[in-house]
């Protein structure tokens, strides 16, 4: 890992107006991994790639892309960037292949032969118009477009949104193919199976600010383990250990959620409790994630 | 019938602004066309007058409307009518554009279609949407009308021939929606076919007979083809009849049960003329914004360029005819000498330089166009797309001013060559086709400026952009074309850039003029471009 990150923003803060969209959001990419970036709809996550593009301004804070600035260096950091916003909009008069060829164009071409693997791959009719695409078939486009030629950094919002599962898998393909080329990819996505497939790190937004960062095993960390034990017959001595969650009865087992800190104290009791059975299994994403989004403002 | 009256009542409530804003301005203008005649005109003598002076020049009723005598309602009918029933006009076809096909382009359409309601049920509340419109028009018209002085039979009924051709084009717009894929597409042919019937009964009514006593003009048959036409033929302030207008009736009937026949029976999202499919790679044009910009414009640049090219043809073709019916009679050619004692205003010049004064508004409109699309592609999110590769502002706005400036010399070049080809062909000398493109030429500085100001307006304001691109356009449309009628301060009128456009080949070229208009426009897109590059992406 490089020692200065590829994507950092500290104490970014953007307003609109009197709404406050990030406050104070500190992002550090590195160079050569994927990182994702999640968060609840509305916490900022469009908002801090528009800034990180120089397509909006920041109001205070700093933000760094190739250790440039994206507001006044934009055009130099788009030399080495590919972009895929999360709602792709076309120009409804060009065919989808004439929009590929315009947007690769514009970065310095693409090279044919990879242009072709990926219509190929991704299954696009180029000469339709782009007025007759579905959302989908849009974002396709805009996917190839930004494939077809090699970037440094690769920013993609939801990409994969309107895709069926096996277009999914297509592009986990080629996200995979640009990191071993060495690119860095940043991931706005709420598939969480795309995420922990592809993503070496994450960071989690709500409201604006970053509630959570790291790679996922030290996420999982600090989130808690569900256990399920069978057999114990005094239920309080588990109840009543600091750390313990959302006891419940479930036949003739018992179910608790528990702080990664408070697992020895209840490993100890469970086996002084003489347990007959027990089930240990870390955080899922998806209760990580719930935990994350729905915390009530 | 809930349903009917719930799409409805969301329709109404989505236009209660715009519909708001068309109706007030139409019956403002009314107001202001009806008030200056009585209080600049009051003089029955000074009537006679400038009635018998347009209708000695063929040029002012092409341009205006048909001379119908001397009464201040007669006076005010004729000068404003023609111009208040293509506002009307628009008004009804944007109306019925925006609940049609531009629903259905977006998806919205889709939204309302799976709920149960019968697939002509929206197109039949938009059609009543545009009837109710133009009711309440010819109500607040003829308010408008009678509080400026004019008499209440007469203004009734000139507010109705207004209704009518806004009823008309309702339909016309129901219609050419079905037909057309896009809401772009449809909003462009509709428009072209209001602008259509102006030129139609403008045709008509230049060819038309003179009455003896030069108070009026008997339009040709010609004029009857045109909607606008038959609101003329109710001659509201000297022999009102409403018989007329039940050609507008029976159109707006017969069109709109074809237009919800048509939509009854065909798919959602499919049009008469079908998507084709392209190119699966780009030319070399197409590789670069000012190929982008270019191909943006081509086809729009096209619909103006045939308007500008058809309206020099009318030109160059139409004006030795009119001489020629101006020199074969006596009292009108009586007139005209008295008028222009040197000679100078020789009826072919003045009738051309009238219509290519239009071709300047048409320039403006296409150069106005291309600066507008940049708003589109920000609020839809392509500029996201392509600003997000290394092209910068600066470059997509200035390729895009580029091809602005573009249009608007090749549409008045097309327009000023059209007219010296057509004066050619029908015995002009072939010095005429320089001369004339010359001319038309001419025009551009004053359109560059309306370009520029867009520009402008997009990098400081760009929410606002559309409206006041065409707002400012319009304004100074009515200026140019109403501004001595009105009363409007000179210092006023000369705000607007055709205000110091020389109306070549009748007056020598100011070069000082062009010179300033030139560099008005140049440092408004060089302000605009700097500006720009102070300010967030707004959808």
């Amino acid at each position: 890992m490089s020692p200065t990150p590829l994507i950092e923003t500290s104490a970014l803060t953007k307003r609109f107006g009197r709404a406050t969209a990030l406050d104070g959001l500190d992002l550090s990419v590195s160079d050569g991994e994927v990182h994702g970036f999640l968060g609840p709809n509305g916490a900022g996550k469009s908002t801090t790639i528009r800034v990180l593009l120089g397509l909006i301004r920041r109001t205070s804070g700093s933000a760094h892309v190739f250790g440039l600035d994206p507001w006044t260096d934009a055009q130099m950091i788009h030399r080495d960037l590919a972009y895929v916003p999360g709602d792709v909009s076309l120009w409804p008069g060009l065919t989808g292949g004439e929009a590929i060829d315009l947007l690769t164009s514009l970065r310095g071409g693409a090279d044919p032969q990879r242009r072709a693997e990926l219509i190929e791959a991704f299954e696009l009719d180029p000469r339709k118009k782009a007025r007759t695409y579905s959302k989908g078939n849009r974002q396709k486009v805009a996917l190839i477009a930004a494939f077809a030629r090699p970037a440094r950094l690769y920013i993609f919002d939801e990409p994969s949104s309107g895709l069926d599962p096996v277009m999914e898998s297509v592009f986990r393909q080629q996200v995979l193919r640009a990191r071993a080329e060495g690119a860095t990819v940043l991931l706005s996505s709420h598939v969480l199976s795309e995420v922990e497939q592809l993503c070496d790190r994450v960071t989690i937004i709500r409201d604006g600010v970053v509630v959570e960062s790291g790679s996922l095993d030290e996420l999982r960390h600090l989130s808690r383990t569900s256990f399920r034990v069978a057999g114990i017959a005094d239920v309080d001595a588990v109840r009543s250990i600091t750390g313990v969650h959302d006891v419940h009865a479930v036949g003739g087992s018992v179910e608790f959620e528990v702080d990664s800190d408070a697992i020895p104290a209840v490993l100890a009791a469970v086996a002084q409790q003489r347990a007959t059975a027990v089930t240990a299994a870390p955080a899922s994403l998806e209760s990580l994630f719930l935990r994350h989004y729905s915390v009530t403002r | 019938m809930r349903a009917f009256l719930t799409i409805l009542g969301t329709q109404l409530r989505r236009d209660r602004w715009v519909l708001s804003f068309w109706i007030a301005g139409i019956a403002v203008f009314g107001l202001a066309v009806a008030a200056a005649i009585a209080g600049q005109f009051a003089d029955e003598a000074d009537r006679a007058a400038i009635v018998a002076i347009s209708v000695a020049n063929p040029a002012i009723v092409f341009a205006r409307g048909l001379p119908d005598g001397s009464s201040l309602g007669g006076v005010a009918f004729f000068t404003g009518f023609a111009f208040t029933a293509v506002l009307a006009g628009l008004m009804s076809t944007f109306l019925v554009v925006r609940h049609s096909r531009a629903d259905e382009e977006t998806g919205r359409a889709e939204l309302l279609g799976a709920t149960p309601i019968a697939r002509s049920t929206t197109l039949a509340a938009t059609i009543v949407l545009g009837a109710l419109a133009n009711l309440v028009l010819v109500a607040l018209l003829a308010a408008a009308y009678v509080a400026g002085g004019l008499p209440l039979e007469g203004s009734l009924t000139a507010a109705l021939a207004v209704g009518g051709v806004g009823l008309v084009f309702v339909s016309v717009a129901a219609v050419v929606a079905q037909a057309m894929p896009s809401g772009r597409g449809a909003n462009g042919a509709s428009s072209a076919l209001v602008v259509g019937a102006y030129l139609l009964r403008g045709i008509g009514d230049a060819l038309g007979t003179p009455s003896d006593d030069l108070m009026r003009v008997t339009p040709s048959a010609i004029s009857w083809l045109s909607p606008i036409g038959w609101g003329q033929a109710t001659r509201p302030y000297t022999e009102p009849t409403l018989l007329p207008l039940l050609l507008s009736l029976a159109a707006f009937v017969v069109l709109s049960g074809w237009a919800i026949a048509l939509r009854s029976s065909r798919d959602l999202g499919s049009s008469l003329v079908p998507e084709r499919t392209g190119r699966a790679t780009a030319r070399l044009g197409g590789r670069s914004v000012v190929g982008l910009a270019w191909r943006l414009q081509r086809a729009t640049l096209l619909g103006w360029l045939a308007g500008s090219v058809v309206l020099g043809g009318l030109a160059g073709g139409l004006a030795p005819v009119i001489a020629e019916a101006v020199a074969d009679n006596a009292s009108l050619s009586a007139l005209i000498a008295r008028l222009t004692p040197g000679g100078s205003g020789d009826t072919t010049e003045v009738f051309i330089a009238a219509l290519l004064g239009i071709g300047g508004i048409l320039a403006g409109a296409a150069g106005v166009q291309a600066v507008l699309r940049l708003r589109a592609e920000e609020a839809e999110g392509r500029a996201e797309l392509l600003l997000a590769t290394p092209v910068s502002r600066v470059a997509w706005v200035g390729a895009t001013s580029l091809v602005a400036a573009a249009s608007v010399i090749i549409v008045t070049l097309a327009m000023g060559l059209a007219t010296g080809a057509a004066l050619f062909r029908s015995g002009g000398a072939a010095d005429d086709v320089l001369t004339y493109a010359g001319a038309g030429l001419a025009h551009a500085p004053a359109a560059l400026v309306f370009v520029a100001v867009t520009a402008l307006i997009f990098a400081v304001a760009p929410r606002v952009t559309i409206a006041l691109g065409w707002g400012l356009l319009v304004i100074g449309f009515v200026l140019g074309q109403f501004g001595e009628l009105l009363q409007v301060p000179e210092w006023l009128q000369a705000v607007s850039p055709f205000f110091h456009t020389s109306a070549a080949p009748v007056v020598e070229l100011d070069v000082v003029a062009v010179f300033v208009l030139l560099g008005v426009s140049a440092a408004g897109v060089a302000v605009a471009l700097v500006a720009l590059r102070r300010r967030d992406l707004t959808t």
